[in-house]
């Protein structure tokens, strides 16, 4: 492990920077009414999901441009200059993995989810099925058949709209509605893709589910969405992993991810996200603007969040968990780590509305070279939230004296009866750790290695197992070049 | 003249007539600070709780009390029993009036007097920290502030009686007083001093604006006691600036208000300074006390310490929001930030945000808060030993308050807190 981490090092750059050449279906930039409907059309979609997009871009319409409210600035982001559907140009449908493109399963293959490789170990009960949003189209999905034994639906958003119109009518927006921030309206528009997955009631589901979404051409947006629903009594653990080809302009992503976790049901959300963060000089990069939000609507219900961030020239991201159900439990585990020119301002949110819930927040913020890492997160515990409990710990490491680390926690309460700790702290890597570590013969820069991922282990160590290998390798490659 | 503050807003807007007030004798600022102050307030306009650092403190109580300009006229002021052997100073409804008592190297006058005597000083420091620009509560205070305090504490004085500066409200209609206050310590000065704001229910709105200058290896320890019934609104800006190897030690007591903001803000310009911010605040029925500390580490090898506690009854609000800024040369910053607050009601709510914002990498900086009820087990431990409900719980929360009650070195004071405290648990 340590060799690797070793190696990695010395081929320090984004190694997910390559474009693949696939001929793309892609709109010309711009967006209005007329771009959306032929986006809808394109999809074959119903009129009730045409109307929800043309209702959330009039809504965005009147919408001002969130700015200057964060500490960094940025360029201006031209909407008009973002197409808004790129899709390989490959058959919506396919019947199996022999007719998807090959220079995508290549793409795929340099990811490191072989979907090929995935087919081939079919009925290992700890493999993953696997969802691949390329640009913005989900390319293919593996494992359908083997899920849909159990019930479990695990299909890209598009086929959700054609085959289960009634659980998307239900429950797409009852999260996050469009009407929730500017990036969302945009999103409810424009979203061209994404993932949904329904868990039926009582069903725990066998396999780890995975969505891998990549952006490849050049000035488009990646405007997902992803749906999951756990219903009573089940269970799933969903993965997400992101990364994006090198280019010196700014991409935009705005995502957005609802959960909803109905009675006694867990559903368990990691992300690695590792878009393509810009280079040395700050050039170039994605804006990762997403909203991320559970519902834990039923009692005895959890969501719990896992991330690790690596990636993307700004980040703003605050998966959130509103706990309705009496003794439902929200979790977030981070890990934010910011290098070079990038700027990362996430946390969560926990809304505490029902009684006996709990939350936890862990922390951990990285930042490097001349980057700024903020946490920002809102504990609020409403009227009527008896036995509320919440604790939050937020910790921050700089490396070198250019970088900054910042922490601004709301914490609002509104019931006596609740508890709610938070704390913080913000510190370096200690001389006597590299020390200790450097007189026992390992260098400097694995030491460093080494430390941040002891700092980190709280949330590693929450991560599915394949993630969990990928995530430490991500956070020693992101800190090369990092030593001081 | 009645005018509600609203109106005094808009008669910002006609600069040229609020101008005129520049002739006033007892406004110390000139011409230009008055008009930079009221061409702020019009282009700022009033906060909102949009407005990120107004985000739980409506100041819109305020604006729909008309509240009648003060005139010189006022009641007979019940004033409270003087308990603390010191130096007296009396601020009477927003304006300097007298002090009784003197010691060497001190000098205690109002700013249009020390403007003549002290040119230098009052010229170097007034306005200079907090700027009229920096709020619209300041900028309100820097246009209309009248008869203002000076206090001067020259190099290496050592001033053994504590400077109680009583600040007593009792208008005979509801009105808006803008108390003025400098306050410079000299290199290697020592003193005590104490703000202790009182009025017997009066309906005003406050926009109290000091500065605080801490000279090199100065001591300066400041008790805030803040006391002025149900019915004072306030927006009250403390600004502190520190010389290196200084000491500034506050200690803030909060037991009534409508609404009280305290902008309590400190720089460190130095190294090897020390200052520490405290405060206890109690919210009874509808108060909405909000809190909001700034320290801006500057410079390296500073140690700044923060602990507010709060205890919510009633419908009450208590906000705190700390700030610690550390800038990239501050190195070796030792920052260490403490909220703790206890819920006594269904109706109070509490609101917490403690910040860190750090762009220097060998610092150690924490912050930690926590919110609860009065803990169920201590409560039985002592009903168990027979005592009632009622002063079980008032014994915890003597408990939990002590440590701050006790940072107040001056006996009589110390006592005089005790008993407020204790009454406002009643």
């Amino acid at each position: 492990m340590a060799n690797e981490i070793l190696e990695e090092h010395i081929n320090s750059e984004y190694k997910w920077g390559f474009t693949t050449d696939i001929e793309s279906d892609t709109f010309k930039k711009g967006l209005n009414e007329d771009v959306i409907r032929l986006l809808s059309h394109k999809k074959n979609e119903p009129e009730w999901m045409l109307e929800f997009r043309l209702k959330s871009y009039r809504y965005w319409l009147t919408m001002k441009e969130p700015s200057n409210w964060a500490y960094f600035p940025y360029p201006k982001i031209d909407f008009q200059e973002i197409s808004y559907y790129s899709a390989p140009k490959v058959k919506p449908e396919l019947a199996s993995l022999d007719e998807v493109d090959p220079e995508l399963l290549k793409t795929f293959e340099k990811l490191g989810i072989s979907l090929e490789e995935q087919k081939r170990l079919t009925g290992v009960s700890s493999n993953i099925a696997v969802d691949a949003v390329f640009d913005s189209i989900s390319v293919k999905t593996t494992f359908r058949e083997t899920l849909a034994e159990k019930g479990i639906i695990f299909c890209s958003f598009s086929e959700a709209v054609q085959e289960h119109p009634d659980l998307i009518k239900k429950y797409m927006g009852m999260v996050v509605p469009y009407t929730d921030n500017y990036y969302a309206a945009l999103n409810g528009a424009v979203f061209s893709d994404g993932s949904f997955c329904y868990i039926p009631k009582g069903v725990r589901c066998p396999m780890e589910l995975s969505t891998y979404f990549r952006i490849n051409s050049s000035g488009t947006g990646q405007f997902e969405r992803t749906l999951i629903v756990a219903d009573e009594e089940s269970y799933v653990s969903y993965l997400e992993g992101c990364t994006a080809p090198q280019r010196d302009e700014n991409q935009l992503h705005a995502a957005i991810v609802e959960i909803i976790a109905h009675k006694n049901a867990e559903v368990k959300y990691s992300t690695v996200q590792n878009w393509y963060p810009g280079d040395k000089n700050g050039v170039g990069g994605i804006f990762n603007f997403v909203t991320k939000r559970g519902l834990c609507v039923g009692d005895y219900s959890k969501i719990s969040w896992t991330q690790v961030e690596t990636g993307s020239a700004i980040t703003w991201k605050y998966p959130s968990v509103i706990l309705k159900g009496d003794n439902s439990v929200g979790e977030f585990y981070s890990v934010a780590l910011t290098n070079n020119h990038q700027q990362a301002d996430t946390g969560t949110k926990m809304i505490h509305l029902g009684k006996n819930t709990k939350s936890t927040i862990i922390s951990k913020g990285i930042s490097a070279g001349v980057s700024n890492n903020s946490y920002r997160g809102l504990v609020q515990i409403k009227k009527g939230a008896v036995n509320a409990r919440n604790f939050s710990q937020c910790d921050s490491l700089l490396m070198g004296d250019k970088c900054g680390a910042h922490t601004f926690p709301y914490i609002e309460i509104k019931d006596k009866t609740a508890v709610v700790e938070h704390e913080a702290t913000t510190s370096k890597i200690g001389e006597d750790q590299l020390f200790y570590c450097n007189q026992r013969g390992i260098s400097t820069e694995k030491a460093i290695g080494l430390i941040v991922n002891g700092y980190c282990r709280e949330v590693l160590n929450k991560l599915p197992m394949e993630f969990a290998i990928e995530a430490q390798k991500l956070l020693a490659i992101s800190l090369e070049g990092s030593v001081g | 003249m009645s005018i509600s503050l609203e109106n005094k807003i808009s008669t910002a807007q006609n600069l040229t007539a609020a101008l005129s007030r520049v002739g006033d004798k007892n406004n110390v600022f000139g011409f230009d600070m008055i008009g930079e102050a009221l061409q702020f307030v019009e282009i700022e306009g009033l906060p909102t709780n949009k407005h990120e650092e107004f985000k739980y403190c409506n100041v819109d109580a305020v604006f729909r009390k008309e509240f009648k300009e003060i005139n010189n006229s006022f009641s007979e002021i019940n004033m409270p029993p003087v308990v603390v052997d010191a130096i007296n100073v009396y601020i009477i409804n927003g304006r300097f009036e007298s002090v009784s008592g003197k010691a060497e190297g001190l000098v205690i006058c109002d700013l249009v007097a020390a403007q003549k005597t002290h040119k230098e000083v009052v010229e170097k420091n007034l306005g200079a920290h907090a700027k009229p620009t920096s709020s619209v509560f300041v900028a309100l205070n820097t246009a209309y502030c009248q008869k203002g305090l000076f206090v001067y504490v020259e190099k290496n004085a050592k001033i053994d009686k504590p400077v109680y500066i009583h600040y007593l409200t009792d208008p005979i209609s509801v009105s808006v007083i803008n108390p003025r206050t400098l306050i410079v310590c000299g290199a290697g000065s020592n003193v005590q001093i104490i703000d202790d704001y009182y009025s017997k229910g009066a309906n005003f709105f406050s926009t109290h604006t000091s500065e605080i200058v801490v000279g090199e290896n100065a001591q300066v320890k400041h008790y805030k006691i803040q006391n002025e019934g149900d019915n004072a609104f306030g927006v009250i800006t403390t600004e502190v600036v520190q010389s290196s190897n200084s000491v500034y030690d506050a200690a803030t007591f909060i037991f009534s208000g409508s609404l009280v903001r305290n902008n309590h803000h400190v720089r460190l310009f130095g190294q090897n300074i020390e200052a520490h911010l405290n405060g206890l605040i109690i919210g009874r029925h509808n108060a909405l006390i909000d809190n909001h500390t700034y320290i801006d580490h500057a410079m390296p090898n500073c140690n700044t310490n923060e602990l507010y506690k709060g205890i919510a009854y009633e419908k009450s609000s208590l906000v705190f929001n700390g700030k610690i800024m550390v800038r990239r040369d501050a190195q070796k910053t030792n920052a260490y930030q403490s909220s703790k607050n206890i819920l006594m009601s269904d109706d109070a709510s509490i609101y917490t945000k403690p910040q860190l914002e750090i762009y220097a990498d060998d610092v150690k900086c924490s912050h930690g808060t926590s919110t609860g009820k009065v803990d169920e087990d201590a409560l039985f431990y002592l009903k168990a030993r027979g005592i009632g409900d009622e002063s079980a719980r008032k014994l915890l929360l003597q408990a939990f308050a002590q440590e701050l009650i006790d940072k107040i070195e001056i006996p009589s004071l110390h006592d005089k807190v005790l008993e407020l405290f204790e009454e406002s648990l009643k």
